[in-house]
């Protein structure tokens, strides 16, 4: 979303996560970098409007990065019937199992009808994609 | 915090503003839930500058213009900040002049707004959900009651506008004449009384409530589908939902194991990192960092600034040559972070649609340099 890719928005995302990362400069283990993940998610993601980010924040007591790995997509392939765009289509028994799938991997989004599960993962995708880019140009900025 | 809103709201450019007072409301009550402060500093910081808006909104598959044309009508009836509690705010621009002829125009965007007031449900109904909830429920309960006051009002709304539109010549949704809405509003002036969200049928559809209903809700979704699309890269050429939700899938996969492997790295590289100069240096030269790829040359050069704040930094410098050498990630965390990286230096070097302004960690480039990475990765 635009709102992700404004620089504004990175700063204030660099500062939340500095600070997390002050604050929770004690230990090295790996439940701790975990934890500093979901801090800095939590500080990406304090910005509140969005379902997810709100799932991290007021979630369960471990605010975790869900990671899906093993949600595997049955691919039929040889059977896969020539799929139609959603026209006057109803929604198919693949398109809700993938959406399912979707709604698990977006923290908060387990029991939302479609069109908010779409709209959550726009934004969590647009949110990721943007930390991803900081972490990759802070790994430079060190790396160098 | 109404002065500041109403002043928000007057300066500049209200179409963006009208949302951030949004914004304001809904940062206002998390703030009261979770008492930090720092949030609003932040967000006052960057109230004057926040051109993103709603983010559902902006991304509709609407023009610029036409969203803010829409936020530009949304404005008269936020500017109290009602948007809040009443979800029926959004529909006061419709309402507001009850002689169609005179409003034509309002027609048109009445028409998008039967997208966008039903986007619009979505961010209201979990709007509501801070001020209800103590924070352990799912905001799903919450969030019903909202969107079931709005749907019977849409139901009938459908049914007020069956009535417009089987006397009228069937004109394409969104797409009619300002002429042939003069013509209908003569005949149905009761329907302006209540705020209502027209949806016109389409020529040779049926017109029944639940139709529309179900249309205007496939509408809705087909558009957020086509937002993701154009959000996830290599969707764009694919035809098909479970394919184009397979690669969304795929790609929310991928991007949070990179989280989880970039932040896994960056934490083992820096224990315990001072990072009052750290930021300062960020800001500085991580732009050109990534786009120039200097050595360390000009780390030292700017320690300067830095070394009067912490003295440890040019020791820590040290600290991350050693460790970076000595601390490896195992085996294929390593090899796929590597790729990452050398994608990433590989498009940085040849990526030229960085937007003008420094950001503050050369995002710019890494903005447009990170979908073709992932792009690369996934055709690898």
């Amino acid at each position: 979303m635009s709102k992700w890719q404004s620089s504004k928005q990175q700063w204030i995302y660099g500062r939340r996560l500095i600070e997390a990362l002050r604050a929770a400069r004690s230990g090295r283990t790996g439940p701790c970098v975990i934890k500093k993940a979901a801090d800095s998610a939590l500080a990406l993601s304090v910005r509140g409007q969005s379902r997810w980010s709100r799932a991290i924040l007021f979630g369960p007591c471990k605010p975790k990065v869900k990671l899906k790995a093993c949600s595997r997509i049955p691919r039929h392939r040889p059977f896969l019937s020539p799929g139609k765009l959603a026209g006057a289509q109803m929604k198919g028994r693949k398109v809700r199992g993938r959406l399912r799938v979707l709604s698990r991997l977006v923290p908060g989004c387990k029991k939302l009808p479609a069109a908010s599960v779409l709209s959550e993962t726009a934004d969590y995708v647009a949110a990721l994609q943007m930390r991803v880019g900081l972490a990759l140009s802070q790994h430079y900025a060190r790396a160098c | 915090m109404e002065p500041a809103r109403c002043s928000g709201a007057g300066s500049g450019n209200s179409g963006t503003y009208a949302t951030e007072i949004t914004e304001t409301l809904r940062l206002e009550e998390i703030e009261s839930l979770m008492d930090v402060n720092v949030i609003h500093q932040g967000f006052e910081g960057s109230s004057p500058e926040n051109a993103g808006g709603s983010s559902f909104t902006a991304l509709l598959g609407l023009h610029p213009s036409q969203a803010v044309e829409l936020l530009h009508e949304l404005d008269p009836s936020s500017s109290g900040g009602f948007r809040l509690g009443d979800p029926k705010a959004i529909h006061f621009p419709l309402s507001c002049s009850p002689t169609f002829p005179s409003n034509a125009a309002l027609i048109e965007r009445a028409t998008r707004f039967s997208v966008f007031a039903a986007a619009e449900e979505s961010p209201e109904g979990s709007s509501a959900f801070p001020s209800n909830s103590d924070g352990d429920h799912s905001p799903n309960p919450k969030s019903d009651p909202p969107d079931s006051d709005l749907k019977p009002q849409r139901l009938a709304k459908r049914k007020e506008t069956d009535k417009s539109s089987k006397a009228k010549t069937p004109s394409k949704k969104g797409k009619s004449t300002a002429g042939d809405d003069g013509e209908g509003s003569p005949a149905n002036p009761d329907d302006d009384k209540l705020p209502y969200v027209h949806v016109r049928a389409r020529r040779g559809q049926a017109t029944d409530s639940h139709s529309l209903a179900e249309r205007a809700r496939r509408e809705k979704i087909n558009a957020r589908m086509k937002l993701l699309q154009e959000l996830v890269p290599g969707c764009s050429k694919i035809s098909g939902t479970a394919l184009v939700l397979d690669e969304i899938i795929n790609h929310v996969q991928l991007l949070q194991r990179q989280v989880e492997i970039l932040s896994m790295r960056l934490a083992a590289v820096n224990p315990r990192i001072d990072f009052t100069g750290l930021d300062n240096l960020l800001s500085a030269e991580c732009g050109r960092v990534t786009a120039s790829g200097h050595g360390p040359g000009w780390v030292d050069g700017s320690c300067n600034g830095v070394i009067r704040r912490s003295h440890h930094y040019d020791n820590q410098q040290q600290i991350w040559h050693v460790d970076l050498q000595q601390q490896e990630t195992a085996g294929w965390e390593r090899d796929e972070t590597q790729q990452l990286l050398h994608h990433h230096v590989f498009i940085s070097g040849s990526s030229s649609g960085s937007p003008p302004g420094t950001s503050l960690f050369g995002y710019d480039s890494a903005a447009s340099a990170l979908p073709l990475s992932t792009q690369l990765k996934s055709e690898m």
